[in-house]
């Protein structure tokens, strides 16, 4: 595993910078091309995943470099992650479900 | 101020032992994260909510509701995003005990903020222009106008607490009272307030209602 920011500075290995800027310029772009998607008239089930998968990316980004969790240990990680896991995935089923009653009725 | 931190006078960092586990995680850093945890799970369900009455609803936006402003809430995103970038700098600063750089990044961050609640104000009564509530969403009137106001000032009720913290820290840094590891734990806050709007402005904003 890589080392923290905060061990990263206690060690001397320099900061975080570029890495930060980089994450901003992803998330700069991504909310352009967010927006741009959003305007898209007539393909309203693509839209609806190209959208979430941009937010997917998106969200990932702050909560693994912004928020640090890529330099935590795999036990933190999973206490973060299954739980939150858990409503995408109950949504999941809410839509498949939604999805089969329309196709039925 | 930077004279009695210098003095020995400032708060010292705690360095937490290794364990198996959660590796140097303090536990106030777990604690914030299950803290996080909660609250987002809070966001889940109404956002399932909001996607469960959006997708039963015969008519989302009735005759007479406006549109949301997708363009100006995207600036309001941006301002979001460009404020977790100067609070992981502000952390950034603290970590080499360079306190005048980690404060203005404090004070920038909280700007980012006030900022973004005095946008939320515009977008809900207007400053600038009339506002959604003049516009004709009012509360209680559908669930399109429910479930925004519901949720939008929900996480807007964060961006404020956040603030709030934000100014707090600042203070408290400035009298050498806070740690890089307290500048840590109210990053992570604050980068949630980011992550879960990156949500809101995609399911509330984003995803036409035609």
């Amino acid at each position: 595993m890589t080392e923290t920011p905060a061990q990263a500075a206690a060690h001397g290995t320099g900061s975080r910078a570029r890495q930060y800027l980089t994450i901003f310029f992803v998330l700069f772009v991504l909310t352009v091309l967010e927006v741009g998607v959003a305007y898209v008239r007539g393909h309203k089930t693509e839209v609806v995943v190209v959208l979430f998968s941009l937010a997917a990316v998106k969200a990932a980004c702050v909560a693994l470099f912004f928020m640090h969790l890529k330099w935590e240990t795999r036990v933190l990680r999973a206490t973060v992650v299954v739980p939150l896991s858990l409503p995408v995935l109950y949504a999941l089923v809410l839509i498949t479900e939604a999805a089969w009653r329309r196709l039925a009725g | 101020m930077q004279a009695a931190a210098a003095h020995g006078h400032a708060a010292r960092e705690v360095v937490w032992p290794q364990d198996p586990q959660f590796g140097r995680a303090s536990a106030g850093k777990i604690a914030m994260w299950i803290f996080l945890v909660s609250d987002g799970l809070s966001f889940a369900g109404l956002l399932l909510a909001y996607g469960i009455l959006r997708g039963e609803s015969l008519v989302w936006r009735h005759p007479g509701e406006p549109e949301l402003g997708i363009a100006f809430t995207a600036g309001l995103t941006f301002l979001l995003i460009c404020s977790s970038v100067s609070m992981v700098f502000a952390y950034e600063a603290a970590l080499h005990d360079q306190r005048k750089r980690a404060a203005v990044f404090l004070g920038l961050t909280a700007l980012g903020g006030a900022l973004f609640l005095l946008g939320q104000y515009n977008e809900y009564f207007g400053i600038f222009h009339p506002g959604l509530t003049k516009e004709g969403l009012v509360l209680g009137q559908s669930a399109y106008a429910s479930t925004f106001y519901v949720i939008t000032s929900f996480h807007g009720a964060h961006v404020f607490s956040g603030t709030l913290y934000i100014l707090i820290t600042l203070m408290r840094w400035l009298r050498g009272k806070a740690t890089a590891s307290q500048i840590e734990l109210l990053g992570l806050f604050w980068h949630f307030v980011d992550l879960v709007w990156i949500l809101v402005f995609t399911i509330v904003y984003l995803i036409p209602t035609g």
